[in-house]
């Protein structure tokens, strides 16, 4: 902390005369890697970078640096300065923001989380492996813990802190030809159920053993938290940014206050608290608010930072990236409002449907209807007549995110904290008409 | 830089480890970007730190830190011990590495041009006139120009004697324009996607691009594929050039190649592969015209370098020779387990803040016989697609599909018009397998990856795929939802 504010007081003392905006973050991460059932790869990191954004009357410019002793930065921002005046001006380009009231973050950091041992993570990692081994399965899978602090000031005044701990605990689990997967990430280590995800991992493996060729074609699908969180980031992504939606690219553009989506879909981003709260400022020190993308199914909003609200003609959301940048503004803390019953209910009601637990290797094939592909894995399987039948072999999806979440059947009552990019609350879904295009050889 | 990484040596010499190394890295980096007028980057970047790796009685342990004093430099290396001890409660075979001498030796890059000696003016100017011209029709609503400069100064020691010093420089440039109209976005890039190329050397790349006189076609191709036909759906023959065969090498060989995940190491990430380690040597991987070389002495190649970040020194081999499988991407960790006794030298990491971990090589295609423009002209009802837009492959890198920039029908040997949204699947053995015409090497040319990612904690590395555009026959093409 010392050595952040330090480094901050000598860079404003250096960039005296045009306006200066710091990032700076400290990080101190582990993760234990397993597979095979051992400790396959065990890592620690501590690091401290810097990011100093420079800005002159229509010019900018930006230096990076992890090293703070005064000759480092002197140097830095000397050469910062030097590319800052050799520019052309740019009219449009805005001055650094002033200070505004920021909101108080959710309870994000935990010290026991942030201390934990390598030797604490290798005992939860080996009740896993140990009870696999006893039934001839293999555990793969991390687990990481760690604490980042993330302090943002400008010479205008703004000054913002944010300090959280993290824990991701991720469990692979074969057996023979089948494969099961449950993970759990939290700001507090006390909150995740290493018995329930390990037990859920193993079944599921037991469970997909023996997997069936299903031929490709449109099928029901009941997605399970992480399969939907991961359609759902490219339709946040590609849908909600005030850039993409700017430019014409997004499918939200011409369609707010229109229903594009099932009436049982509601999608908000929120950092400011529940499960997908985080950074309770953006990457220039503006307060996040609360936006509501979609509620129930209608289009609600996009998110802004300053330069495309101001193309917009409207106000900053607070959702700026660090600038500048060519993506725009993002909604990276997304939750999605749970519905009811279990995922259990969901496959209940489905007459013949497919059951994903996760998708591999997702990417974008058309932006504007977020038409997307992508494979199913660990753990697929067909249900009928609401009940699972047998595991199938892993498919090929290609279907556009914007019709599949138009054809909501259902929305399970439980959301699950995932992380695709940003933080995505999620609960289990089922969609009618989604379309596999493939189908694999395992 | 070595005085200060012998501390970390001396300390795991006097705890007796089996082996132990530390990776001081000096890093700098430069990005330009242009977009819509705007400049949308523009920063250097120094970042300095080491990681130290240690294997003390058969278990690993990583620990990296920026604090450059001999002090925090043993600290690192005592976590780095503590944390190879936790690593002993869950292990089964001790780890032994394979042999490799130890090497003191310098290497460096060839360049002419220290892209860092460039005005930051010059290059923007470059990238302004860039997107100046994409720009010049109104359908274009994104236009993103940018370059970027790597160099990375290692100072690699390890308790087996070797001080080896490498300074890896890279430079990259590209755009693109994206074109926007009643809802279809179409986008056309420049030399490649995903940022453009990017290949081992200086400034004197960027100068050989001719970014500037190819940014009208470029834009005028974008347009087109607003209003052009949509690709037919079936199965036809499919000519790939441009950067889309260089991913297609990369993703369908290249990782599945790397004996880490073949052995089930990255299973819980990025999967594993289909080409296990019993098919070596036997499995019929392509067509018999098939040839893959990796090869980290590849002049220009992005994984080229004296040493790899196992300390071993510099290779080329065959990941498939005549169609066969005959290697892996290797480390000195697994190399034994396919009963080799000396790494083929691919472990790299990203930085100072990360281990070594296996990597794809510089891995090409090797030319065939035939003229590109015969090889067209023998081609009676395919299409011919150019630029990476997508790409998606199953964990075991059976299953994959592409999609396109641009592609083009080609009827009875002659390129016809543009058809947009151009994808392709395939099953990866009988992909390969279907290739029955590579083109010479007037064709061939070297492609950058820059963002390949693997691990966790996530890694990125760069390595460089060479090919000259091939066909292969009745591809499933024109996927869509």
């Amino acid at each position: 902390m010392k050595t952040i504010d330090s480094a901050l007081e000598k860079i404003f003392r250096l960039a005296r005369g045009v306006q200066c905006e710091v990032l700076a973050e400290t990080k101190n991460s582990a993760l234990t890697r397993f597979a095979d059932n051992v400790i396959s790869q065990n890592v620690a990191v501590t690091s401290t970078d810097f990011s100093v954004r420079l800005s002159d009357n229509g010019r900018t410019a930006k230096v990076n640096l992890n090293q703070a002793s005064p000759e480092t930065l002197k140097h830095a921002i000397t050469t910062g300065l030097e590319t800052l005046r050799r520019q052309k001006k740019d009219p449009r380009l805005q001055p650094l923001p002033k200070p505004r009231p920021l909101p108080a973050a959710a309870p994000v950091y935990f010290s026991e989380t942030a201390g934990i041992t390598p030797a604490y993570r290798a005992q939860k990692v080996r009740e896993l492996a140990l009870a696999c081994k006893k039934s001839r399965q293999t555990a793969y899978g991390t687990f990481e813990t760690g604490s980042n602090e993330l302090c943002l000031a400008n010479n205008l005044g703004v000054f913002a802190r944010h300090l959280e701990s993290s824990a991701v605990y991720s469990a692979t689990v074969r057996d023979k030809d089948g494969l099961g997967w449950a993970e759990y990430p939290a700001f507090d280590v006390n909150a995740i159920p290493f018995r329930e995800l390990n037990a859920r991992a193993r079944a599921k493996a037991y469970a997909s053993r023996a997997p069936r060729e299903l031929k490709p074609g449109k099928y029901t699908v009941i997605l399970e938290p992480q399969a939907a969180a991961d359609l759902l980031a490219y339709l946040t992504i590609y849908g909600f940014g005030g850039q993409f939606y700017n430019e014409g690219q997004s499918f939200a553009c011409g369609n707010l206050g229109k229903q594009l989506f099932s009436p049982l879909l509601s999608i908000e981003d929120n950092a400011l608290c529940g499960a997908s709260a985080g950074l309770p400022f953006d990457y220039e020190g503006q307060p996040r608010q609360k936006v509501a993308l979609v509620e129930r199914g209608i289009v609600k909003g996009v998110v802004h930072d300053r330069r495309t609200a101001r193309a917009a003609k409207t106000a900053s959301t607070g959702h700026a990236l660090p600038q500048p940048g060519s993506m725009g503004p993002l909604p990276l803390n997304v939750a999605v409002k749970p519905g009811g019953g279990s995922l259990g209910d969901l496959i209940k009601g489905a007459g013949r449907a497919i059951l994903v637990t996760q998708f591999h290797y997702t990417n974008l094939l058309k932006p504007h209807n977020v038409e997307m592909t992508g494979m199913t894995r660990n753990g697929t399987f067909l249900v009928e007549n609401g009940k699972i039948a047998f595991p199938v072999k892993n498919m090929r999806f290609t279907q556009s995110a914007v019709e599949a979440f138009n054809r909501v059947e259902a929305v399970g009552g439980v959301a699950e904290p995932c992380v695709v990019w940003g933080r995505i609350s999620c609960p289990a879904m089922r969609l009618g008409g989604f379309n596999f295009s493939s189908s694999t050889k395992f | 830089m070595f005085k200060l990484g012998q501390k970390a040596i001396e300390i795991a010499r006097h705890y007796r480890v089996d082996f132990a190394d530390i990776r001081i890295i000096e890093e700098r980096r430069q990005g330009l970007g242009v977009k819509n007028a705007a400049i949308s980057s523009l920063y250097d970047q120094t970042t300095l730190g080491y990681g130290v790796r240690v294997l003390y009685r058969g278990a690993w342990g990583f620990a990296a830190c920026d604090r450059m004093t001999p002090a925090e430099v043993q600290k690192t290396a005592l976590r780095a011990i503590a944390i190879a001890k936790a690593s002993r409660l869950l292990m089964s075979t001790p780890v032994r590495l394979a042999q490799e001498s130890s090497y003191s030796d310098f290497w460096q890059t060839p360049f002419l041009k220290d892209p860092f000696a460039v005005a930051a003016e010059k290059k923007l100017e470059l990238l302004f006139a860039v997107d100046g011209v994409l720009r010049r029709n109104r359908k274009i609503k994104s236009a993103e120009a940018n370059m970027r400069f790597i160099r990375e100064h290692q100072w690699h020691l390890t308790t087996e004697g070797s001080r080896i010093e490498q300074v890896l420089l890279s430079t990259g440039a590209g755009y693109s324009a994206t074109a926007v109209e009643n809802g279809e976005v179409q986008v056309r890039s420049y030399p490649s996607t995903h940022g453009g190329q990017t290949l081992g050397g200086g400034y004197e790349l960027i100068e050989t691009l001719n970014l500037l006189e190819n940014a009208e076609r470029v834009r005028e191709e974008a347009v087109a594929l607003l209003s052009a036909p949509q690709c037919p759906q079936g199965e036809k023959d499919l000519i790939i050039g441009g950067n889309q065969l260089a991913l297609q090498i990369h993703e369908s060989v290249g990782h599945p190649s790397e004996l880490d995940r073949v052995l089930g190491y990255e299973e819980s990430y990025a999967g594993s592969s289909f080409a296990t380690t019993e098919k070596l040597g036997v499995f019929r991987y392509g067509s018999p015209l098939v040839n893959l070389v990796a090869d980290a002495t590849l002049p220009g190649g992005l994984a080229t370098a004296g040493y790899d970040d196992d300390a071993v020194k510099a290779q080329r081999w065959h990941i498939v020779k005549e169609g066969v499988l005959s290697g892996y991407m290797t480390n000195r960790e697994f190399c034994g387990v396919i009963g080799e006794t000396r790494s083929k030298g691919s472990c790299r990491a990203d930085g100072y803040a990360n281990i070594p971990i296996t990597r794809i090589c510089n891995l090409s295609l090797m030319p065939g016989t035939t003229p590109f423009e015969r090889l067209l002209g023998e081609t009676r009802d395919g299409v011919l697609m150019d630029n990476n837009k997508s790409w998606s492959i199953d964990q075991r890198r059976l299953n994959f599909q592409f999609g396109c920039e641009a592609a083009w029908l080609v009827k009875n040997g002659k390129k016809k018009n543009l058809v947009k949204n151009p994808t392709y699947q395939g099953i990866t053995p009988k992909f390969w397998n279907s290739c029955d015409a590579i083109a010479d090497h007037s064709a061939w040319r070297l492609w950058g990856v820059a963002n390949c990612g693997k691990g966790q904690p996530g890694q990125t590395a760069m390595m460089c795929h060479g090919s000259s555009p091939a066909r292969f026959r009745k591809v499933k093409i024109g996927i869509s939802g």
